[in-house]
């Protein structure tokens, strides 16, 4: 058996069933929920909040600026062409260049931490509905153990479900 | 959370991709026939050379140059809405994002393409890529030429970045809800999003930083557009209020684009629920200020101008004050300000009919201040001697037509393949806290007096 | 083989310039004429020149002041004039348009791309747009200068000093082991001017007839206060009252 899950129609069902599942002894990293829609109000859509990505960002900023800063400023001293009489390293105009790469930097930062810690592109977990995009909430344990699958139906059931299936 | 109205939303929003009428398709056949017009010409042009436009001694710039900064000014719509609503809360943005984000993305690539269009050599455009080439030869960072390379290609893959990430769950959400080639393509679109509380934080902090990261990139690339001229001493180019005054002649000539279209997805795709009076209200107060803070602009120039009295600026200024341009001068100051401003200004008068109007009046009186601000300072610079005109020719006014039409037909498709309206962003703005927040924002906005 | 190019002090780089005289220019434009020969500057035809086309990098400018029957007319050859801070150089993207150690603004045409932004930014109007591909019809073909290249459409030139005959000079007079001497190298616009109004030389040679002229007290830069450094000094016109005097 990979899953038991059931579908709820409402967010307080949803959190319903979370609870008696936490109630009966399964720990949060076993609990799946999946829904169609951010759902912070609820304890059960507040989990994960934590990220490292402003930190990563602003690194990929400084990155960006350190790469422009020599992209400019060694190329120009590589083949030093006097133009209208501007200093050969004319910080002032690689500031521009800087500040776009910067910038970049950041973006491409963010972009790359939320592809790996979204993991995406990834696999659908295996017990994926598509009734979730009918607005359903997902709440299910993957990979229960025979003891435990009794355990996390009663739980998942006496929230009242529209369905519960196990695959 | 009703599931009955998120159903309802979804339905409304999903029929535009899932059901195609003749009307598309002749819309595409129209629109693309004009695009490949466009592009037909501009071969004609690389073959035959920049002789077949207007272009001359002493004015280099004309139609091209102008479609440049019109079109990347068009693009900071997405932005504006976006990004700055997005950080301030604005609850009423959210079913106008993504048409704003489509807006912005395809006005930027056809902005980009025209610095190609006006090239002598575009088939050496390439040049302009910094990498270590068997010539030795790296671009010059200080041509603004450059900086407009970064500048436009950093907020090209920003703003695409930033329009993609948040169409995820709404690949997701096609994936689930249809079989067959649309269910396999969306379903390698939406790659492999699932829904977890994880991926939402992760999406929702990326689009947050993001939307803090492209202000300032939105804001510096309009500038850097305003460099090609003011880093000229060319009479009344060499100003230092260009930067300011482009940022905010983009933002304004943005919102007139977004009106217009949104009007029209209103209209043609049945979307009278979701793109509400309020929106077209608030986007038209918007759009009021801006057109004040562009009048603004062009008062200080020109009183700046007028007062200092220096020679060659004055050749300049009298040639669009009462000379050659004239007309097109006051034809620009009554589109961008005598008709927008009544009809924004008394709530009476702005309606949804109202703000588009006011809206078409802007982009052209836009497209026109673009086009006085290169045309009449080339034609007069400081020896008298050279002074010259410009007078457009075919190949410039079709790839004019079929830049717009490029964009119609880009936008067409787009609404085609993704829900324009942003699905799920609408369904979190239905949660019973959102909407509370959202009753006492509007009860706010319509206590007052304008 | 050594370089036996300097003159009087060891070593010391050129600085090319020129200076025009007004007074001794009568308009006859065969400045303009030779170095369309020289430099195998395409001719654009009668269509093309009214648009606004022609392609002179030497053109004599034209002034009428006054009114009938005091009327004076003014001639004024304008050329680039090679400034030492450039307006045109820091705005290509490509390095067409840059400074060479001997003072001249180059204009290297294998560089450039076509975007026109160094033509708009010369407050001077000294550079030209092939805006076609140049067509030199039967027989003036023949007539080609092999020592200058001939442009594609699509690029930017403009007045050059003449480089072909600075290198060639400069080149003889290695050669022969001799320095180049004041007048040795000289601009097919200058070598053409039938009233000697143009004047071509090494501007770190003090010896030189155009540094002597470009102190001259009758001597004016070009739209001097824009700060550009130009490298062509204008002698005004003396004036003349009625009986004869100054």
């Amino acid at each position: 058996m990979t899953a038991i899950y059931g579908l709820y129609a409402t967010p307080d069902g949803a959190q319903k069933a979370f609870d008696r599942l936490r109630a009966a002894g399964i720990s949060e990293n076993e609990i799946t929920v999946m829904s169609s829609e951010p759902l912070e109000e609820y304890q059960f859509g507040s989990r994960d909040r934590q990220t490292v990505m402003p930190w990563l960002a602003i690194l990929g900023a400084a990155t960006g600026l350190t790469a422009a800063y020599f992209l400019t400023s060694l190329t120009q001293k590589a083949w030093a062409i006097n133009t209208g009489g501007m200093p050969i390293v004319s910080n002032w105009t690689n500031m521009i260049v800087m500040f776009e790469l910067t910038m970049l930097g950041a973006v491409f930062a963010t972009v790359l931490t939320l592809m790996k810690t979204a993991r995406l592109p990834g696999r659908l977990p295996k017990f994926y509905d598509p009734e979730i995009s009918n607005g359903k909430i997902l709440v299910g344990v993957a990979a229960p153990n025979a003891r435990d699958a009794d355990i996390v139906e009663g739980a998942l059931r006496s929230a009242r479900p529209e369905i519960i299936k196990s695959v | 959370m009703n599931l009955e109205t998120d159903n309802r939303l979804t339905e409304d929003l999903l029929r535009p991709v899932l059901h195609t009428t003749r009307r598309f398709y002749v819309a595409v056949a129209v629109f693309s026939s004009i695009v490949l017009c466009g592009i037909a010409t501009w071969g004609y042009q690389i073959y035959n050379g920049m002789g077949v436009t207007g272009d001359n001694w002493p004015v280099f710039w004309g139609f091209h140059e102008t479609n440049f900064v019109f079109w990347i000014g068009i693009s900071h719509a997405g932005t504006l809405i976006s990004a700055i609503l997005r950080i301030v809360n604005a609850t009423w943005r959210r079913p106008v994002t993504r048409c704003a984000e489509v807006i912005t993305a395809f006005a930027l690539m056809i902005g980009a393409l025209f610095p190609l269009v006006h090239l002598g050599r575009p088939w050496l455009a390439w040049w302009l890529i910094p990498y270590p080439s068997e010539r030795g030869i790296w671009p010059n960072y200080r041509s603004p030429l450059v900086w407009d390379f970064f500048a436009i290609n950093t907020y090209l893959l920003s703003s695409l970045l930033f329009l993609i990430l948040p169409a995820l769950p709404d690949f997701a959400l096609i994936r689930d809800r249809t079989t067959g080639w649309r269910n396999r393509v969306y379903g390698f679109l939406s790659l492999g999003w699932h829904g977890t509380p994880k991926q939402w934080h992760r999406l929702e902090s990326a689009m947050h930083i993001m939307a803090l990261a492209i202000i300032p990139i939105a804001i510096s690339v309009h500038t850097i557009v305003s460099f090609d001229f003011s880093m000229a001493v060319v009479p009344m180019w060499h100003s230092t209020i260009f930067g300011p005054y482009f940022v905010a002649g983009a933002i304004f000539s943005g919102i007139a684009a977004l009106i217009i279209v949104m009007a029209l997805l209103r209209k043609l795709l049945h979307l009278e629920a979701y793109l509400l009076p309020l929106h077209f209200q608030n986007l038209g107060k918007l759009m009021l200020t801006m057109s004040l803070l562009w009048g603004y602009f062009v008062f200080n120039e020109r009183l700046t101008t007028w007062y200092g009295n220096s020679p060659h600026e004055m050749n300049v200024f009298w040639s669009t004050q009462n000379g050659k341009y004239a007309p097109l001068f006051w034809t620009m100051v009554i589109c961008n300000f005598v008709i927008p401003f009544p009809l924004l200004t008394i709530k009476r008068l702005r309606s949804i009919t109202a703000t588009v109007i006011a809206s078409c009046g802007v982009v052209v009186g836009m497209w026109l201040e673009r086009f006085l601000i290169i045309v009449p300072s080339l034609s007069r610079k400081a020896t008298s001697y050279s002074w010259g005109a410009y007078t457009p020719q075919w190949p410039e006014i079709v790839i004019l037509c079929s830049s717009f039409a490029a964009m119609a037909l880009l936008y067409l498709l787009f609404s085609k393949f993704i829900p324009i309206i942003s699905i799920w962003e609408l369904k979190v703005g239905q949660h019973p806290q959102m909407k509370a927040a959202a009753e006492v924002q509007d009860a706010e906005a319509a206590g007052e007096l304008i | 083989m050594q370089n036996t190019d300097k003159q009087g002090q060891q070593g010391t780089p050129h600085r090319w310039g020129m200076s025009v005289d007004l007074d001794r220019c009568t308009g006859c434009e065969a400045c303009v004429v030779a170095c369309h020969a020289e430099n195998n500057i395409p001719i654009v035809g009668p269509e093309e020149a009214a648009r606004g086309r022609a392609m002179h990098w030497i053109r004599v400018e034209r002034y009428w002041e006054g009114e009938f029957p005091d009327v004076a007319l003014k001639f004024r050859p304008v050329l680039c004039q090679q400034c030492d801070e450039a307006p045109c150089e820091p705005v290509c993207p490509t390095y067409a348009s840059s400074h060479t150690s001997e003072g001249l603004n180059a204009q290297i045409y294998n560089r450039c791309i076509g975007t026109r932004y160094c033509a708009n930014a010369c407050s001077y109007n000294v550079r030209f747009f092939n805006f076609f591909s140049p067509v030199w019809d039967k027989p003036l073909h023949l007539q080609l200068n092999p020592d200058v290249s001939v442009r594609e459409q699509g690029v930017m030139e403009k007045c050059t000093f003449c480089i072909q005959r600075i290198n060639t000079g400069k080149t003889a007079a290695n050669a022969a082991g001799a320095p180049l001497k004041d007048g040795d190298i000289k601009p097919a616009c200058v070598q053409s001017c039938t009233a000697n109004a143009l004047v071509f030389g090494d501007l770190n040679d003090p010896e030189s007839q155009v540094s002597r002229l470009s102190h001259s007290p009758r001597g004016t830069r070009l739209l001097e206060e824009l700060g550009t450094k130009p490298k062509v000094t204008y002698l005004q016109r003396e004036s003349w009252n009625e009986s004869g005097n100054r």
